[in-house]
């Protein structure tokens, strides 16, 4: 059975029909790419998916539960987060508050220690930052500490809204190469991007989505070679 | 089974019988209250109406007023609001209301008044004791209270009898009646005192460290503090002031005439004020309260209950002199009253031009009780001219 | 009185006035930080640890129990508001939010004139409130030093709450970007739910201190101080809660200082005056002095 089973998922975005029909699943232990251009619908699914939105058609079952309809706040303390697009750190909050704030869910037990030391080790620029307010970061290590404070949940799945956006080439190559390491940690990660190059180096499957709709899927060799992938989102001719 | 609103039913029932209204018993004195039962006004328009139904339910029980004419109160909610009241007051007008009473305050009554004098009805507000009032409105209307100008005449002649001879005034430009202290004023200077400071303030706004500050720096320093403030600005202020240490007497109005004055403790101590009557053993006050323990379980907590039940007995007597409820006969029988006994004290309208002339109890705060200082009514001729 | 003392003792009354502002309007920018709205019925809760403190007199209950007993009453008062009147509301505009305030303090207010009375209810604080004590030539009230002590010790509290716990934390962050605290984890109803707790134990505290000063409590005495509050706020910059203190300071400062200065004939205009200010450092930071910035609603 797939961690994340999403079935003919519909959304309004506002008055905006902004997902017609998306279905898509993620096993355990996979990395799987969303690829789409702007306003394709991929940021409103995963937002509808972790209950932010509200869902017009379709199910999403996570972890063997149908979490359609669910809260958000239920939804991540069954082990599936978001870190949003554009960060969405809290700004006026310390580097630590806001990892701390990501354990909400860990209750008052003797794990968090170890979380902690577990982010200090994965991103030993944030322990050099530990006092600073969150909004004095750069956008890269803002990056980082988002995906930190997500991981403070210990989600078993988690979903990656555009990381690589605004940041500089070679923050880039950091954020993916951290995502690989993550999958070692576990985690089972579904990552949306622009940048498509990179996600189909890190992925092994990917959709394509367009309109409001998943039009393409495949293994990530799959979807490098398609012509379709290639002339619409490569650059390639 | 649904239910059809009264209004309705009568009328299709006037309809069967041919008639166009069903009007009240021919020899029924109506009198309609665009009084305040809710909102700003409610603290005093509410007890003025128990004293006002007290009476009712007294005279009616004998048979109604010299054994005939009973009274009927048609009562509308004006909820502090002067437009409503002035809705309220043509309703009860077009309804056939010989008499209205009007809210305790300036504001609203003259909107009602205004209607009521157009309608030749007579109109009295329940307490509101702006001598300016009448004046505003024209002849028809009647306030029920001791003036701000006749109290303070008392106040400062019993200031200066004190020996008192430089006054500290506060007053609220908020209201009419707590601009009182110029009324004082002129009395005070004109029989010899002196004003050597005045400050205003905002009511509700409780803080009066400022003010009191200055009344520390003021030289010559006050020997007499006058205010019209009433609670919750008169509590604030005399608690500010006694904590900072001026022991000054203070001399206030009826409107801190409330259990909460009796409530606060040493700071309150030997304050005097004007009210409309005092409660000593034996005489017409005192019977009254015992009257309305016996028929409500409870003393009554304020004057206005009192105040209420002398409205009606003006009106009781104004019929009787009338011998009719028609309501310019009534009207014309109000300007004639002389001495009416009412609760609070004998109440003449003969000659006034709307301001009854009423005595003014001086009563001292004295752990916590009431001391009666002096009763009396002042000589006319110290009072001063309402301002409008 | 010298002219240097008769200053000092200004400041002081500034000082204590301000502080009443400041926590009143701390209490509505707990809630507008977190909901947007501005909770005109904050003035009922007020009102309410009024009543109580007027009903546990009546009633003999022990006088060390009635301060706790009214502000546990303040906060039980605003987390039923959000419970009863606003969480059905939850997601509707700012608009709505603020009228359905008004209709709680109306209703309230109504239910005080009914059920309870239409005339005020003597409050009798223990004498040794109102009295004074001597700093070198000032006198400085009870009352007063009293209200400028709660003022730094629940802003202190406040504080030391916001910063060392998951749920004050939750508050800061839920007052940055309600979405995203809901992607920690965190349950939105409970941290609003908090949120309306503790501006209803700042409204409570500001209520005794309110009543201390007036000895009585009636229906329609919770307008005022919110609509004082709500200057204080904006002036400070609504939704920011060092704004609101400092916005509470400024108004109490600006009021004692017209009282202080303006002469007898101009001071009927003193609010005019103060609210003309007001307006004046609006219009130079319209978002205030301190601006919130710009946050993302549930």
């Amino acid at each position: 059975m797939p961690l994340l089973e999403v079935e003919s998922l519909a959304v309004n975005y506002g008055p905006i029909k902004a997902v017609l029909n998306v279905g898509l699943t993620v096993e355990s232990g996979e990395i799987v790419t969303v690829l789409g251009a702007n306003g394709a619908g991929k940021s409103t699914s995963l937002q509808a998916i972790v209950g932010l939105l509200p869902i017009q058609q379709g199910r999403v079952r996570f972890d063997g539960h149908d979490i359609t309809g669910e809260s958000t706040e239920r939804i991540v303390r069954r082990g599936l987060t978001l870190t949003p697009e554009g960060r969405r750190i809290f700004a006026p909050l310390t580097v630590e508050e806001n990892l701390r704030i990501g354990a909400a869910t860990q209750g008052k037990g003797g794990d968090i220690a170890a979380l902690w030391d577990q982010m200090m080790e994965l991103f030993p620029i944030l322990a050099s930052r530990r006092k600073q307010l969150a909004g004095t970061l750069s956008g890269g290590e803002q990056q980082q500490l988002a995906i930190a404070r997500s991981l403070m949940s210990k989600p078993k799945l988690l979903l990656l809204d555009e990381p690589s956006l605004g940041l500089a080439p070679i923050v880039v190559e950091l954020i993916f190469d951290l995502i690989k390491r993550l999958r070692g940690l576990g985690i089972t990660i579904l990552v949306v991007e622009q940048n498509v190059h990179q996600a189909l180096d890190i992925a092994d499957r990917g959709y394509v989505v367009s309109g409001g709709s998943v039009v393409l899927s495949g293994t990530a060799a799959e979807l490098k070679t398609s012509p379709d992938v290639q002339k619409a989102y490569m650059g390639h001719g | 089974m649904k239910r059809v609103p009264v209004h309705i039913l009568a009328a299709g029932l006037a309809g069967l019988i041919g008639l166009s209204s069903i009007p009240a018993l021919a020899d029924d004195l109506v009198v309609g209250a665009a009084i305040s039962l809710t909102g700003g006004l409610a603290y005093a328009d509410v007890p003025a109406q128990k004293g006002m139904q007290l009476a009712i339910d007294e005279i009616n029980a004998a048979g109604g007023i010299g054994g005939k004419y009973k009274i009927e109160l048609k009562l509308k909610d004006s909820r502090s609001d002067p437009a409503q009241t002035s809705v309220a007051a043509q309703e009860l007008i077009d309804d056939g209301a010989a008499v209205l009473v009007t809210p305790c305050d300036a504001d609203p009554s003259i909107g009602a008044g205004q209607m009521a004098q157009a309608a030749g009805v007579a109109a009295f507000s329940t307490c509101a004791s702006s001598p300016s009032l009448p004046l505003a409105v024209g002849d028809h209307m009647f306030t029920n209270f001791p003036g701000d100008n006749v109290q303070t005449t008392v106040s400062a002649k019993y200031a200066i009898d004190s020996g008192y001879k430089n006054a500290y005034l506060l007053m609220s430009p908020d209201t009419s009646y707590t601009m009182l202290p110029n009324y004082f004023k002129t009395v005070f200077e004109k029989l010899g005192g002196k004003v050597v400071g005045e400050d205003n303030y905002s009511m509700g706004q409780q803080d009066f460290s400022a003010q009191v500050t200055k009344i520390k720096s003021l030289s010559p320093a006050a020997d007499v503090i006058m205010t019209g403030a009433y609670e919750p600005d008169f509590p604030a202020f005399i608690k500010q002031l006694r904590a900072a240490g001026i022991t000054a007497p203070v001399i206030g109005s009826d409107g801190i005439d409330s259990p909460t004055t009796f409530a606060l403790g040493d700071v309150a101590e030997g304050v005097v004020f004007s009210t409309a009557g005092f409660a000593a053993p034996g005489n017409p006050l005192d019977a009254f309260n015992k009257k309305y323990k016996a028929a409500t379980g409870s003393d009554p907590d304020t004057i206005y209950i009192a105040i209420g039940y002398d409205l009606v007995k003006v009106l009781e007597a104004a019929v009787l002199k009338a011998d009719s409820v028609d309501r310019d006969k009534v009207w014309a029988a109000v300007r004639e009253l002389e001495n009416v006994q009412g609760a609070t004290s004998t109440i003449t309208y003969k000659g006034t031009d709307g301001v009854p002339l009423r005595q003014v109890a001086l009563v001292k705060v004295v752990k916590g009780n009431r001391e009666l200082v002096l009763q009396e009514a002042p000589d006319p001729a110290l009072v001063p001219a309402p301002k409008l | 009185m010298a002219e240097m003392e008769i200053l000092i003792q200004q400041c002081v009354n500034a000082l204590s006035l301000g502080g009443t502002y400041a926590l009143l309007a701390l209490g509505l920018a707990v809630v507008f930080s977190v909901l947007g709205m501005i909770n005109f019925a904050h003035g009922e809760i007020l009102t309410i640890a009024g009543y109580t403190v007027f009903f546990a007199i009546v009633g003999n209950v022990p006088p060390i129990l009635i301060v706790p007993l009214a502000l546990l009453v303040a906060m039980a008062t605003a987390a039923l508001m959000e419970r009863i009147a606003f969480r059905p509301l939850r997601g509707a505009n700012g608009t709505t939010l603020l009228i359905t305030s008004f209709a709680v303090s109306g209703i309230l207010q109504m239910l005080f004139q009914n059920l309870i009375s239409t005339r005020p209810r003597p409050v009798p604080i223990s004498a040794s409130l109102t009295g004074a004590f001597n700093v070198g030539p000032f006198h400085i009230g009870v009352i007063q030093s009293l209200s400028i002590f709660a003022t730094f010790a629940m802003v202190g509290l406040l504080t030391l709450f916001l910063k060392r716990t998951m749920l004050g934390i939750a508050i800061r962050a839920a007052a940055v970007d309600f979405p995203t605290t809901r992607l920690m984890g965190l349950r939105a109803n409970r941290v609003i739910l908090a949120a309306f707790a503790i501006s209803g134990l700042l409204a409570g505290v500001s209520g005794l201190l309110w009543i201390a000063q007036r000895g009585s409590v009636d229906p329609l005495m919770g307008f005022l101080p919110v609509l004082k509050a709500f200057i204080a706020a904006i002036l400070g910059g609504i939704g920011n809660l060092t704004g609101a203190v400092i916005g509470g300071f400024f108004l109490g400062a600006i009021e004692i200082g017209l009282q202080a200065v303006l002469p007898e004939s101009v001071q009927p205009f003193r609010d005019a005056i103060a609210l003309s200010l007001v307006v004046l450092v609006l219009l130079y930071r319209p978002q205030g002095l301190f601006g919130a910035a710009h946050s993302v609603r549930p």
